[in-house]
């Protein structure tokens, strides 16, 4: 169960950050070029933090209110690490793992819901 | 007030990170390493790879066998520790003391014969576990070394939040393309801040693991100086019982020990035996903690003479007990599955990186004008920067070089390999002291590459069980361990050639204000 609820929390947090560093707008600007509108920085940002607590409610649901937290920190940590770097190193790949990792957390969810 | 607060937070963050930050790259490189401690033994004893586990029908036997040898070799000490076979380590691993200041001794044997086990003499990563908290020097001066390093980070950690203003607006922020002393500040930020509750977390733990090693002055009060008393009292361990002075054989062990394991279902990993030959005999069972986030191992007690059941501790902690218990289980983080270990050992390689990042700003921050001498200070500062950065991975990679390489015959093996990483630790810092600053970086950084390339060759060469020899069959921890050191290895090198590539720092840019200048300065830039 641990690795795909660990993949589950990897990719929600990952795509969560994604959402929040699309909201800023010097990121913004060096991916799509320009600034983002303010509706879209709302969007974005409620889209962000939504999908950490919703990646915190997942974790402690799944792993005890103990370990969850736990879990959750860890992902959040080791998933903005990888934004980082691919942010400094190929900003053009942020949006698509964005949704790549949307649709990685889907899928372990489902694996999770199905087994 | 708030501006002023700010730069004193700021000098603060500079000075109290410089003073430790030696001695905290190696705390928590070390640190970090000991998440894998016991994959990295198992790699440093590869003549065990091979060795079926021990079944657990098997144990009550097997104790029998280490008292045996016991009984023959150690009659005379106080205490024996029986480190039952783990699937990491399918030994006997046999510890007494006989009387203070004498050595102890320290024997593994086979838990099928009974007999001295046929493996290489080596610390394993119990060396550099034990490194991580003592340094490898009388234990009570490296606790407190470590212990005053760890406080003082907090304070660096917390100085550094109050520091650091733009949080959120950096928060994903690494500019690696611009001035060294932005991309650094960008680095060390990036590593702080994202990993930042692990880094208040550990360093925390850190120091509250040893908190009545630091501060035993209430224990001694209300305890009237009898600290076992008082880890009794808390749960942590069963009655202590005094020798009777009657002399009475100790019962067999097989029995207590099928009492113990039909008693508890987690996997029994140590045994200690107090007073051996006295009718106050006592042989306890410690068991692997339940899974948890708390450090709270099950300790049972039986009577050594009768052989009857005394008592059963662990688990039913009071709330204090409780929460000091899981302050430590999470520093350690047995809990840890590998997918979430993986991740404790990033926010660690983090860390590291944070203090190496923060070191090298420093000297980034003080380089003088091109035509003036570099002063003694900024010197000093470079020289160690080199020699712990780059000296202690070399020094590790030397290490576990020592222990494929040296002669397995050799009289105190074990210590020679300590001596090997000692040794290459202080060539790796003398050499910067003979080289120009930016090309000792970069010939060190080739230097460490080449010996984590070194080791996997020495491995291959040196092991016949390898899996790269028998065409993929064997053990895959080989695989693992080669795998991490050959990524290192191109770490390093990667490492080396940006400095190659570098330009060096550029007289007429604009990053001479200091680092952590006024926020008005840092925003115009």
């Amino acid at each position: 169960m641990t690795p795909a609820i660990l993949a589950l929390n990897l990719g929600l947090s990952f795509a969560a950050l994604v959402a929040l560093c699309l909201s800023l707008n010097r990121h913004h600007a060096e991916i799509f070029g320009t600034k983002p509108s303010g509706r879209r920085v709302v969007l974005l940002r409620v889209l962000g933090w939504g999908g950490l607590v919703l990646c915190l409610l997942v974790a402690g649901e799944a792993e005890g209110w103990g370990f969850g937290p736990v879990q959750w920190v860890g992902a959040v940590s080791g998933a903005g690490a990888g934004l980082v770097l691919l942010l400094s190193y190929r900003p053009r790949l942020v949006a698509p793992a964005g949704v790549a990792a949307v649709g990685l957390a889907m899928t372990a969810g489902l694996l999770l819901h199905v087994a | 007030m708030k501006g002023r607060f700010r730069t004193s937070m700021a000098w603060l963050h500079v000075w109290s990170g410089l003073v430790v930050g030696w001695v905290l790259f190696a705390i928590f490189v070390t640190g970090t390493a000991s998440y894998y401690r016991a994959d990295i033994t198992r790699w440093m004893r590869p003549e065990l790879a091979q060795a079926p586990p021990v079944a657990a029908a098997d144990l009550p036997k097997v104790a029998e066998r280490a008292v045996a040898y016991l009984e023959r070799h150690a009659s005379k000490a106080k205490t024996w520790f029986i480190g039952m076979p783990q699937p990491e380590r399918p030994l006997l691993d046999l510890f007494w003391r006989t009387r203070p200041g004498a050595p102890p001794g320290h024997v593994l044997l086979d838990p099928r014969t009974g007999a001295e086990a046929m493996v290489r003499d080596t610390e394993g990563g119990d060396f550099l576990h034990r490194f991580h908290y003592e340094l490898h020097i009388p234990p009570l001066w490296g606790r407190w070394i470590v212990g005053i390093c760890a406080m003082i980070m907090l304070v660096a950690l917390i100085s550094g939040i109050v520091t650091h203003k733009r949080i959120f607006a950096d928060f994903f922020t690494f500019r690696r393309d611009k001035a060294a002393r932005r991309s650094f500040l960008d680095a060390h930020n990036v590593t702080g801040v994202l990993a930042l509750p692990f880094h208040l977390m550990i360093t925390y733990t850190g120091v509250v693991a040893l908190a009545t090693f630091y501060m035993p002055w209430g224990v001694t009060t209300a305890y009237k100086g009898d600290t076992r008393a008082f880890f009794r009292e808390a749960n942590w361990i069963t009655a202590p019982r005094p020798p009777i002075g009657r002399t009475a054989p100790l019962a067999p062990l097989g029995p207590m020990i099928e009492e113990a394991l039909a008693t508890v279902p987690e996997r029994l990993e140590r045994l200690t035996v107090t007073n051996f030959g006295d009718a106050g005999a006592t042989v306890v069972a410690m068991f692997e903690e339940p899974h948890g986030l708390a450090h709270t191992p099950t300790h049972i007690a039986f009577d050594g003479a009768s052989g009857a059941l005394l008592e059963i501790r662990g688990g039913d902690l009071k709330p204090a007990a409780k929460t000091i218990s899981t302050l430590i289980g999470l520093h350690v983080a047995h809990f840890a599955e590998p997918g979430l270990r993986l991740l404790f050992f990033l926010c660690g390689v983090m860390g590291s990186a944070m203090v190496a990042t923060g070191l090298v700003l420093w000297s980034l921050a003080r380089l003088p004008k091109l035509d003036v001498t570099p002063s003694f200070g900024l010197r000093l500062v470079q020289a160690l920067n080199v020699g712990s950065i780059i000296g202690l991975p070399a020094a590790v990679a030397v290490y576990f070089l020592a222990n494929r390489l040296l002669p397995l015959g050799l009289a105190d093996r074990g210590e020679w390999e300590i001596r090997a990483f000692f040794a290459a630790w202080i060539v790796a810092a003398l050499i910067p002291l003979a080289r120009p600053h930016r090309r000792a970086w970069n010939e060190m950084s080739m230097l460490v590459s080449g010996l984590c390339l070194a080791v996997v060759a020495a491995d291959l060469a040196m092991i016949e069980a390898h899996p790269l020899r028998r065409l993929g069959e064997g053990e895959a921890l080989f695989l693992w361990f080669d795998g991490a050191m050959l990524a290192l290895a191109a770490l390093f090198a990667f490492a080396a050639r940006r400095i190659a590539q570098y330009r060096g720092p550029s007289r007429t840019d604009r990053w001479h204000e200091p680092v952590l200048a006024a926020p008005a300065e840092r925003a115009r830039a």
